[in-house]
Order: structure tokens, then sequence, then C-alpha cells
């Protein structure tokens, strides 16, 4: 991993189009802003981390065949 | 296994819920992202969970990797499909309205019926051009984890 020392308003740039600049810091919590193309996606990791975690726990239950079966009938018409 | 039969290409994939069955080439779907936690599994199929909405996405590689997935349209009133412009991209489309939207159900050992539905990571497939992708909701109202039944209500005014 490339480890680089900024400061308030400095920046660095990835590739030639994204920029990420230091705008504020304050304790232990850095304000980063981040100039990109429309085209490239930003998120935070945790909600990486979030969706993978429900997918693991979307595949982790082993519920029993009736299971789907019984909660198809919530679904039809009243 | 791809087995040409006739005119069209057909494979044997072991599935979950339905043993061993056999699919037509058109029916699966690439990933070229897998899904998150799960990115060597490129190539799934859909099956239709019998007289039910909720369907299998089917990994065509792996058969204990099947997700139990439901139309957002079928349980929810609506659902604000907010995705970046490369995540429809990726799927081979600008219009979000040819897009079928997904959402991954994760259903609790102990009482099924307190399942939930992923709304902040949903799965959106261009049937068309039969591409698939997990993307992340820009709307922050949705988490992970969506009561599906109180969704459902709220949709039937029930």
């Amino acid at each position: 991993m490339l480890v680089l020392a900024r400061r308030t308003n400095e920046s660095i740039m990835i590739g030639d189009d994204i920029e990420i600049v230091v705008i504020d810091i304050k304790g232990d919590q850095v304000k980063l802003g981040i100039k990109a193309p429309k085209k490239v996606t930003v998120h935070r990791k945790e909600i990486f981390d979030e969706i993978k975690q429900e997918n693991i726990a979307a595949i982790s239950t082993p519920f029993k065949p009736d299971t789907l079966r019984d909660l198809s009938d919530f679904f039809k018409k009243k | 296994m791809l087995e040409k039969r006739g005119a069209s290409l057909t494979m044997t994939i072991n599935t979950k819920q339905f043993g061993s069955i056999d699919i037509d080439e058109s029916e699966i779907i690439s990933f070229p992202d897998g899904l998150f936690g799960f990115e060597s599994l490129k190539k799934f199929t859909l099956i239709e969970e019998p007289d039910s909405p909720m369907m299998w996405l089917q990994s065509c590689s792996e058969s204990d990797l099947a997700f139990v997935i439901l139309r957002v349209v079928d349980f929810m009133k609506e659902y604000d499909l907010s995705i970046s412009q490369s995540d429809l991209e990726s799927v081979g489309t600008e219009d979000p309205s040819e897009l079928d939207v997904f959402a991954i159900v994760t259903i609790p050992l102990e009482n099924p019926s307190e399942m939930t539905a992923n709304l902040m990571g949903p799965v959106i497939i261009n049937m068309k051009d039969k591409k698939g992708r997990q993307v992340i909701s820009l709307c922050d109202k949705y988490k992970t984890k969506h009561r599906v039944l109180d969704e459902l209500q709220a949709k039937t005014g029930a």
C-alpha cells in the first residue's frame, strides 16, 4: 500500500482524472473531497462490507424445503 | 457441461433446491463482477419457485450457492432505483426501465416470516442482454434488512 502524508487543502491524484482533497482534519476524523468523472462510483467501504455480509447471511440459512411454499402464501391476494 | 442438442445449447446444472436440471444457454445470465463477497461467480440462472413470486438466483457453477430473490415490484409499493451511471452502463443500458430489479431475501431459520430484503444492494438484470449486476443504492433510506411482510402490507394496504 502506498502511504502519503497530506495537509489540509492538499490533494492526491489517482490516474489523471480523480482528485482526492483533504478538506478538514478534526481529531481522528478527516473530511475528504472527491472529484471524479461521473462514471466513477464512490462509496464508503462499510457499505460494501454490509452488502457482502448480508449476501453471506442470505445463503447461510438452511431453511426447510417447505419454507418457501409457506412464505409464498403471504403474497397471494387476500 | 455444455452440450449441443438440436439448434440450441443446453447445460446441465446442479441446483440447491431442484437437484440437477437442464437449462438452455439463453437462460444463463452473466454477472461479470459476481456478487459482493462472491466475486468469482460469474454465471447465474433464474429459477422460479412454483406458484410463487419467489425465485432463486442460482449459480451455474456452485450448486449450493443460490439466493432467494424477489422482484421489488412484487412486494413494494414503490422502489426508487437510484444507482450510478456506470452501474447502468455495466449491464448494457442507459434506461433503468429496461431493467428487472430484484432484492436478495434473507430468511431466518427459526422464524421465516421475519424474512428481510436487501434493498441497499439490489440485483439488476438486463433480460434482453442477459447481463446482471449487484449494485449499491444511492438512496440513503434503503438498508440491507427490510421486513418483506411490512413492505407487502404497505403495498396491499391491508
